[in-house]
């Protein structure tokens, strides 16, 4: 099988990860090929509109576990294809130098065994950083039940790594997943947050994970909350959520005609909100099992279930109270902050800072006076009416809710 | 009567233009600041022609930073670059806020001039960032790599200096189509020049790697999640002219 075909079959595959971030990294650059770039840069967008910024492949689909989600799993009658450390080497160098990518992603399925895949990983990013001198963006997974020797050695190498925790409860792993244990996932995951706190130049960009959505019937509360701990325990530096993608037909997964797409936008918004706005899961949710309002995101949500916390006065609020109102991000808040110093503000003024006063209005007051009369008595479900994003509901899985205020709330976390 | 400033074109000339305006105290509402080979000459008004000099330049720029800071100065080089009409007047105006208001001026979002800069500047910086990751090299017979492209806005020198850091290991020129303006790396340093007529070859080894470009871009797209509308707002149709997977 030639190169072109390999890439094919390999990047086809790879293509259900959904982390593209190559921002962040600090890695001390001394000689050699390309720089990385902190605020991370798109090289292009597919046709799905999503960013290219890495060169994101499988090293194999070859595989010899059998996840019940997984295109890739054992079972399953596809081609399959296993490229060389040199070929992938070769693939980035000159993909680098005519500016189509930022790096490399990369991920694998598992042959032979975990070691000799692991193994692998290394040597092609060995080759990489020795032979072709090549400084650019390099986040490679980490495979569950390597030895965490091999583990180590890549992540000096690396800017980024990942383990995937596939599925956000036991339960589900040991549904779909027969092959792979909890420990399987969070040892490794353990293991790099350890060795990064100890070490300098090892994952300088931190450490990520990406959950599956929608295969299984956990609830939003359930993967949120469990997002909120590898924040805060594995100090990870993102979680990715990926809406299932149905590939194969199999009894034990949910069934999904297409992927849920919505959800996903919904949880994107959940995580930013506990992870840059303060949030914990507890106050998000109502109870154990709920999901996140489709209809609303879960800031308007929030804030409708504690209507007696405001109206709040702009010219007074904290930072802390004011980046909790529905349309006021943290970039608006900070220019608030700064700007009533001069002169107090008035809903003019918000307007120009960027505060989505559609939204915002509901629940803020300019010196005393609220920007239309009697608009706070509203009775929080009159309020949810007049908030819904009517477009998003009607076509559930169509494109329309990636319009762009929505989609750009996604990278900025503007909410 | 309008007191007309010529100057060469370039940021350094315009920063020394505004230094006279500024320093001899004339009426900002009476001068006006245009290129030498933009200008079409009124025999009523009056005519100086600026010299471009460094020092007068550096000294504008020290006097800019510390009145506000340096985010404000890469601020006015970034609408210099813009290709808003009368730009000069806008930036002028804009000069005389920031010895005004110093720092402030990051915070007067409702004045018109300050509005305007920041807009241009804005606009100037995003395209700047698009085509760092939207250009693209191809190896040419003559053994250096070579990008072209036709940007909105004057952005041939932050492009040129971005790339010198990261295709430091490498020779490469990149041509603006539109100016007829070449930036030419030689492994040390860039070097700007105008040019129209180039004539290369892509090698073959680089038609290879365009169509596994090509071929991996159509692989990751996943045909469940197709949204062209949303590929077409972060990728607007004109960058799409020298993008390969686009052709
Ligand atoms: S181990 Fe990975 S590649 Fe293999 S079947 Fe499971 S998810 Fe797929």
């Amino acid at each position: 099988m030639d190169v072109l075909e390999k890439l094919e079959v390999l990047g086809a595959a790879a293509k259900y990860d959904v982390s593209c971030a190559s921002s962040g990294s600090k890695r001390e650059k001394h000689f050699g090929i390309g720089s990385t770039f902190s605020a991370g840069i798109c090289h292009s967008w597919t046709d799905d509109g999503r960013c290219i910024s890495l060169l994101k492949i499988l090293f194999t689909n070859e595989c010899i576990f059998d996840c019940a989600y997984c295109i890739n799993r054992k079972s399953n009658d596809i081609k399959r294809a296993t490229f060389t450390p040199q070929e992938v080497a070769e693939l980035t160098i000159n993909f680098y130098k005519r500016n189509y990518i930022e790096g490399l992603f990369l991920s694998s399925a598992i042959k032979n065994s975990p070691d000799w895949t692991m193994e692998m990983l290394y040597k092609t990013i060995w080759l990489l950083r020795y032979k072709y001198q090549f400084n650019g963006y390099i986040h490679v997974k980490a495979i569950p039940y390597a030895s965490l020797d091999l583990i180590r050695k890549t992540g000096f190498l690396a800017d980024r790594m990942s383990v995937n925790i596939e599925l956000p409860s036991e339960k589900s792993l040991r549904l779909l997943c027969p092959n792979k244990t909890k420990e399987s996932i969070l040892k490794p995951m353990e293991f790099i947050t350890k060795v990064a706190e100890e070490e300098k130049n090892f994952v300088s960009a931190g450490q990520s994970t990406q959950m599956i959505i929608g295969a299984t019937d956990d609830s939003d509360y359930k993967i949120i909350n469990l997002s909120q701990h590898l924040y805060k325990k594995f100090k990870l530096k993102r979680v990715y959520y990926s809406a299932y993608t149905p590939v194969n037909h199999d009894p034990r997964i949910l069934k999904v005609e297409s992927p849920p797409l919505l959800r996903e936008h919904r949880l994107y918004q959940a995580d930013w909100l506990i992870r840059v706005y303060n949030f914990s899961a507890d106050e998000l949710f109502n109870g154990k099992d709920e999901n996140l309002d489709l209809e609303v995101d879960p800031k308007v949500m929030w804030a409708l279930r504690n209507l007696d916390k405001f109206p709040i006065e702009i010219n007074k609020a904290s930072y802390e109270e004011l980046i909790r109102v529905p349309g006021i991000g943290i970039k608006s808040a900070r220019r608030i902050i700064k700007n009533r110093v001069f002169h107090s503000l008035d809903f003019e003024d918000l307007k120009k800072m960027g505060v989505v006063l559609k939204r915002a209005k509901y629940f803020i007051t300019c010196n005393g006076k609220t920007f239309e009369r009697f608009l706070i008595d509203l009775e929080p479900e009159k309020i949810k009416q007049k908030l819904t994003d009517k477009n998003s509901l009607q076509r559930p899985q169509q494109l329309s809710f990636f319009d762009r205020e929505v989609f750009t709330s996604v990278i900025t976390g503007e909410i | 009567m309008y007191k007309i400033f010529l100057y060469d074109g370039t940021f350094e000339g315009f920063m020394c233009a505004a230094f006279h305006i500024i320093s001899e105290g004339i009426d900002k509402d009476r001068a006006i600041i245009v290129s030498k080979n933009e200008y079409q000459p009124m025999f009523i008004d009056s005519v100086r022609e600026v010299q471009n000099d460094f020092k007068t330049f550096l000294e504008m720029r020290k006097g800019i930073i510390e009145k506000a800071d340096s985010s404000v100065f890469k601020k006015i080089y970034y609408a210099f670059l813009s290709d808003t009409k009368d730009k000069e007047g806008y930036i002028l105006r804009y000069l005389f806020f920031v010895f005004e208001h110093g720092k402030k001026i990051k915070y007067l979002y409702s004045d018109d001039i300050v509005n305007a800069v920041e807009k241009m500047a804005k606009n100037v910086s995003r395209e700047i960032g698009k085509y760092m990751g939207l250009m693209r090299f191809c190896e040419t017979d003559k053994g250096f790599l070579y990008a072209k492209f036709e940007p909105k806005n004057d952005i041939i020198k932050p492009i040129a200096y971005f790339f010198k850091n990261r295709l430091n290991e490498f020779y490469w020129a990149i041509h603006d189509v539109k100016r007829n303006k070449v930036a030419i790396y030689d492994r040390k340093k860039v070097q700007f020049l105008t040019c129209d007529n180039l004539k290369l070859k892509v090698t073959h080894q680089d038609e290879m790697f365009q169509m596994l470009w090509k071929n991996y871009f159509k692989a990751v797209a996943i045909e469940e999640r197709k949204n062209l509308k949303l590929q077409q707002q972060n990728m607007p149709k004109r960058y799409w002219k020298y993008l390969l997977e686009k052709n």
